[in-house]
């Protein structure tokens, strides 16, 4: 396996857009991607040499077009490998700091773990609660 | 072999194992007490909420699959023949380390199922006699919620009010009140005001409950009951595994384990209590010589569940809030004559996600790979909220945990093997309770609706295979979670649930846990 073929698959998985989103190979995961593979199972590395045993060694020659076949072709024999390099590809794009940047600026999901800080949320409000009140007991009473 | 001597052993450190520790120690304090757990401690003050990768951490150490999880502590068990995997944490805290902390009660009816449907069967004991510890644990745990719930009988005051709705969960509120529905803020083992002396900060609405809290919010068999139960005298010895009980003559005389060292002992006791899980349990005592009962790991009893998610078009800040307790209908609870199966189901509310998780599918299909990927992430990311099925189970002997001698642990332990099918009552129960859900969604203006008709990983509730009841009856264990020709061994973990609600086990499970500490001491002090 090459860095660089890591690289063309990962733009195929997440080849982002053009509305700002980047393409996965393009913020050189491919070491973060190799890590996580190795740490979210004892058979990640098997699973990637799986992958990569059966695309075509030209593959990043090919168009996208080609590319995109043939790893349907691959998630297809394969599901399980290819399924733990979706997770391990998806683990690296999501906690990157770069991505998780644009996701803030975008949504106003702040670029950082939940704690700390947290979240605020409104006081529960009971009056919601009126209609399902004046409803009366709904519960099975038992002798 | 070393030998060692003490009045009673507790295998396992978890929700009940804890609970009965502290109650027995409290009310019995001259005798010793040692709590065997093969887990470790868990530092939750340093949970991986507070990093950056937190996410990741739900896909490996903190996933709730022991086969996938493969932890130190863990064992593994065998799972081909059964559509819902196991799902369950080994340490001191139990499975409590990685819930959600939901904690609703069983209703009266959930006690009398026979009686009342003609299936099943009743339990020995009633919601009464599990009332009162159901109020002491709702107090040791500290639970946010709110009295008054017209689908429950009345209740004392929750110890802490309710915790807030998101912007997703107050649609499904207002759509419900629409619906003409039952809902309720739902009852949850997390604090929502700090506690006096300090040490539990009230919950800050992180969001990812499932991974420890290092505010302490979220409860945890540890939070709530290890510092009491070290303060009494009891002695936990973590990551050390029971690997057989010694029977003879009708009675328990000792137990062999092997410590955190690799040394092999031999422990003597008055009395022995069985508080891992129904796997186990089962592994324990199927694998034990001098004592056998055919019904013994029979009448596996799950909670299956389907989750259906509703994407809506305008942003609902739904990561917001702890994700599995905002709230829930029992509308569909009960058996009704017009419906084609018998018993019923809850429908509780799911936050959404982090942005790994959503990707990789939340509670349910990962977002594709390949063009359109990013369009269809931001679509659904924080713009979802889910709700599950919570499908009351009935026990069949089909449905089962048995051991494979063949196959054994690195401790020499044989295998645990589920065996488990859905039945047609809860094929027809998740069909009408995905239609109700999807209506719900529909009415709070989801715009379009994704169905996981089974959850894969929902295996979290082990519950039957020693149920309570009388021996003449082929039940294995008493009222009090004795076993039926076992003098001085006790199961205090769900595998003595006679049914099984359509709601989360837990504070039931630890009620009778307490309750069983009491009676423990009422016969120790006549001896």
């Amino acid at each position: 396996m090459s860095d660089n073929l890591n690289r063309c698959i990962l733009d195929q998985l997440i080849p982002g857009d053009e509305n700002g989103w980047p393409a996965a190979g393009q913020l050189d995961l491919s070491e973060s991607f190799v890590l996580l593979l190795e740490r979210l199972s004892d058979h990640g590395l098997i699973h990637l040499n799986t992958v990569t045993d059966n695309l075509p060694t030209d593959f990043c020659l090919l168009s996208n077009l080609e590319q995109t076949q043939h790893l349907t072709a691959v998630e297809k024999d394969y599901p399980e490998a290819f399924q733990m390099l979706i997770k391990a590809a998806y683990s690296a794009y999501y906690t990157d700091v770069r991505v998780r940047l644009i996701l803030e600026r975008k949504t106003g999901y702040e670029a950082r773990p939940p704690q700390p800080l947290g979240y605020d949320l409104p006081v529960f409000d009971e009056t919601l609660l009126d209609p399902v009140r004046e409803r009366g007991p709904i519960w099975r009473r038992v002798p | 072999m070393d030998k060692q001597s003490t009045d009673v052993v507790i295998v396992g450190a978890g929700a009940s194992g804890l609970a009965f520790a502290w109650r027995l120690a409290s009310l019995q304090p001259e005798i010793s007490i040692k709590v065997i757990e093969r887990g470790d401690f868990v530092d939750q003050r340093n949970a991986p909420s507070l990093n950056n990768d937190w996410e990741i951490a739900l896909l490996r150490r903190f996933h709730g699959n022991p086969n996938i999880r493969r932890g130190d502590a863990d064992y593994p068990v065998e799972d081909s023949d059964t559509p819902i995997k196991p799902s369950f944490f080994n340490a001191v805290g139990g499975s409590t380390i990685r819930w959600g902390a939901h904690f609703p009660r069983f209703r009266p009816s959930d006690f009398s199922v026979k009686s009342q449907d003609g299936v099943a069967r009743d339990w020995p004991i009633s919601y009464q006699d599990l009332e009162n510890y159901m109020d002491i644990n709702d107090e040791k745990m500290g639970v946010s919620g709110l009295a008054g719930d017209p689908g429950n009988p009345c209740r004392a005051e929750r110890p802490h009010p309710p915790l807030g709705l998101c912007e997703g969960s107050s649609k499904l509120a207002r759509a419900a009140n629409r619906l003409g529905w039952h809902w309720w803020p739902a009852d949850a083992a997390i604090i929502s005001t700090d506690r006096p002396g300090g040490g539990r900060q009230a919950c800050n609405n992180c969001g990812p409950c499932g991974m420890g809290c290092p505010r302490h919010a979220r409860a945890s068999a540890d939070i709530a009951y290890l510092e009491d139960v070290l303060a009494l005298g009891v002695n936990v010895e973590t990551r050390s595994v029971v690997s057989h009980i010694q029977i003879s003559g009708g009675k328990a005389h000792s137990i062999d384990i092997i410590d955190k060292n690799g040394i092999k002992k031999n422990i003597v006791c008055r009395e022995l209590i069985l508080a891992g899980n129904a796997l186990s349990t089962n592994v324990l005592l199927q694998s034990s010589e001098g004592w056998n009962n055919s019904k013994l790991g029979k009448g596996l009893m799950l909670h299956p569940t389907a989750i259906v998610t509703g994407i809506f078009a305008e942003e609902l800040h739904s990561y917001t809030g702890p994700f599995a307790t905002s709230l829930v209908s029992q509308e569909f609870y009960e058996t009704h004559p017009e419906r084609d199966f018998v018993r019923g189901f809850q429908l509780q509310a799911l936050r959404s996600q982090g942005p790994l998780s959503t990707a990789l599918g939340g509670y349910g299909k990962s977002v594709s790979w390949g063009r359109g990927h990013a369009k269809i992430f931001e679509q659904s990311f924080a713009k979802s909220m889910s709700l599950t099925v919570t499908c009351e189970d009935l026990p069949e002997d089909i449905n089962r945990i048995e051991i494979n001698s063949e196959k054994r642990d690195r401790f020499d332990m044989p295998i645990a093997k589920m065996s488990y099918r859905l039945s047609e009552n809860t094929k027809k129960m998740i069909g009408f309770g995905v239609d109700r859900a999807s209506d719900w969604l529909a009415k709070a203006g989801a715009h379009k609706i994704n169905v996981t008709k089974l959850s894969e990983q929902a295996g979290f509730h082990l519950m039957g295979t020693a149920s309570m009841g009388e021996a003449g009856d082929g039940c294995v264990t008493g009222d009090d979670g004795r076993v039926h020709g076992l003098e001085n061994v006790t199961i205090i973990d769900a595998s003595v649930f006679v049914t099984a609600s359509p709601v989360n086990p837990t504070s039931t499970l630890q009620a009778l846990a307490l309750r069983a500490a009491d009676l423990m001491h009422h016969r120790l002090a006549q001896c």
